[in-house]
């Protein structure tokens, strides 16, 4: 579904992406994962067209998206949450998903009360149902990203690019927000390529991680034998563990 | 071809396979109603005493450039510092092509829109390139230039004195009747530029209009066509503002840069949708009044306007600096759901 071949971003001097290649299937859900600094919100915001590749192809449903502008990445059918949060701060919630709703793909026959009664499906689907009318500065870190997920959802997503949604919530929220995405994925059957530091879920939810680190992949495989790999817990924990 | 169907609080509109549709409330009849029927009373009480006639058809203007600046900003995420520059081109344009040409108000009206559109569009990369600051620098820093181009060139443009003497829209016997009928054709643009632009930001463009204005990247991110946006949003409100530099042509008979193109000309129009509120368009025809009955009341005390103004302004921004303006914060005394309340039945 989603094929990235030998894709390189340079910053300056710096090399934050370089020869890259891997690939996502239909109904997969694949960790992308790496010490901080490896290049892995680079390489998301290479798929959805935030940035250019200098070198490589990224392929998605047949179709070469390689320096694609944004909005038409999304109408194909990529769409993503954010490490930090970015809601549209004072916008409510239910007109936050609204936009979504409206540009995700063509639709050419919503008006803005059937935008909204849509929007607020997702709303609902997501727990948010209640703060609607809420604007989104006044909610807290936990509803933002179960926000940002209703929007990513509101686009009607073949393939959503989740960049760290666990961080910053504590385990209930944690355990909330995961049986959230299973179900979300259960009913829109859609694609994960999920970027996350916390392991334990990584090893639970993924059925296949890609390492980076300086900007290479390192390593691609089932996430049990990826992790007692000497090569990954180099990576993660530093020369001198992995020896032991 | 478009079929219309009445609901029980919207009008539906079908033209193929595209639907708007127009959400009828009557509960929220009730302010519009009153706004506009005291501005139609208005000429009828003031019959006699043309300089506040005039003072009103002033204020209407004002509200008339106010109203598309506010939808610009809301449409590009970017304050404007200069929507005077198409204010002083569809002027110039109308009153040069009228004197010289010697065309009829129709043909400079088409001339005027031509001109601002093509201006528009070649000064529209300006709102993708630049940001914040820099943006509110080049748009401040283009009219005074233009400020200048009527100087440089004084025998085209007559710089300090304006140019004089082109054709009315509408002449009667009597002058009385004059002033109200420019009175009411100025209320009428005001008006629709309000009907347009109001449309526009409770339409699904206003939502996605209100998400570029919050943040771009993720908008575009979110299937939203940021740049075709933004090129719009400065073109259509730079024509809107052209146009009533057409109707100041024709309806004062006199046009000079050095009225409309300064910096005291864009204080007062800053006053005008700070006093509304960025996001309420409204607020700029309370606004516009205010600011025209105190520039005419100050006028019988010399030229105070140049700092009386730009104190209001200072003022203005320290003490409301969230842009929500005098309408917004009586807005948020009294909210009103913009969007029909939904109700969920639960078991």
């Amino acid at each position: 579904m989603l094929e990235i071949t030998t894709v390189s971003k340079n910053f300056g001097g710096l090399a934050a992406v370089s020869d890259v290649s891997f690939t996502v299937h239909e109904g997969e859900v694949v960790g992308l994962i790496g010490p901080n600094g490896a290049g892995k919100t680079t390489m998301l915001n290479l798929i959805c067209g935030i940035y250019k590749p200098d070198h490589g192809t990224i392929r998605f449903d047949g179709t070469d998206i390689t320096g694609l502008p944004s909005h038409k990445i999304c109408k194909l059918g990529i769409s993503r949450t954010y490490q930090i949060p970015q809601p549209f701060e004072s916008m409510t919630a239910l007109a936050g998903v609204m936009v979504g709703v409206l540009n995700g793909k063509h639709r050419p026959n919503m008006s803005v009360p059937d935008a909204a009664l849509e929007a607020s499906y997702y709303l609902e689907f997501v727990g948010l149902f209640s703060k609607r009318d809420v604007l989104a500065r006044d909610l807290n870190l936990y509803e933002l990203r179960m926000l940002e997920l209703a929007r990513a959802l509101a686009t009607t997503p073949k393939l959503l690019l989740l960049d760290e949604v666990m961080a910053g919530l504590n385990p209930t929220e944690a355990s909330h927000a995961l049986d959230m995405i299973w179900s979300a994925q259960e009913q829109f059957a859609f694609t994960i390529l999920w970027i996350e530091h916390v392991m334990k879920i990584i090893m639970n939810a993924t059925q296949r991680v890609v390492v980076l680190q300086y900007g290479k992949k390192i390593a691609e495989g089932p996430p049990r034998e990826v992790t007692s790999d000497p090569k990954i817990i180099e990576a993660y924990l530093g020369g001198r563990y992995a020896q032991h | 071809m478009v079929n219309f169907e009445l609901r029980r609080d919207r009008i539906v509109a079908r033209f193929r396979d595209k639907k708007t549709e127009w959400v009828i409330e009557p509960r929220y009849w009730r302010n519009p109603t009153i706004g506009i029927s005291i501005l139609l009373v208005l000429p009828i009480i003031f019959y006699s005493y043309p300089h506040l006639l005039t003072m009103f058809t002033t204020a209407n203007l004002y509200a008339a450039i106010a109203i598309p600046l506010a939808l610009q900003m809301l449409g590009t995420g970017r304050v404007n510092f200069g929507p005077q520059l198409y204010l002083g081109i569809g002027g110039y344009t109308a009153a040069l092509l009228n004197l010289h040409f010697g065309w009829s108000p129709a043909m400079t009206l088409a001339a005027t829109i031509t001109v601002c559109t093509v201006i528009s569009l070649m000064l529209s990369p300006t709102t993708l390139i630049a940001k914040g600051l820099y943006f509110s620098l080049i748009t401040l820093i283009l009219p005074l230039t233009f400020l200048d181009v009527t100087y440089i060139w004084g025998d085209l443009f007559r710089g300090e004195v304006g140019l004089v003497g082109m054709s009315p829209l509408l002449s009667f016997a009597k002058v009385t009747w004059n002033y109200i009928a420019y009175y009411y054709l100025s209320l009428f643009l005001m008006l629709t530029y309000l009907l347009f632009c109001d449309r526009t930001v409770r339409s699904r463009i206003g939502i996605s209009m209100a998400a570029v204005n919050e943040n771009e990247n993720v908008a575009r991110m979110m299937g939203v066509r940021v740049d075709a946006y933004k090129i719009f949003f400065y073109v259509a409100p730079s024509i809107l503002t052209g146009i009533v530099g057409w109707f100041i042509v024709h309806t004062f008979r006199t046009f000079a840069g050095v009225t409309y193109l300064p910096l005291d000309f864009m204080t007062k129009i800053l006053i005008i949708v700070i006093v509304g509120g960025r996001a309420f368009l409204y607020g700029a025809i309370p606004g516009a009044y205010l600011i025209s009955i105190l520039e005419d009341s100050l006028r019988g005390l010399g030229p105070v306007n140049y700092f009386v103004f730009p104190l209001i302004l200072i003022g203005l921004i320290v003490f409301l600096p969230r842009g929500e303006g005098l309408w917004g914060l009586y807005k948020k005394k009294r909210p009103r759901d913009y969007f029909p309340k939904l109700h969920v039945r639960r078991e």
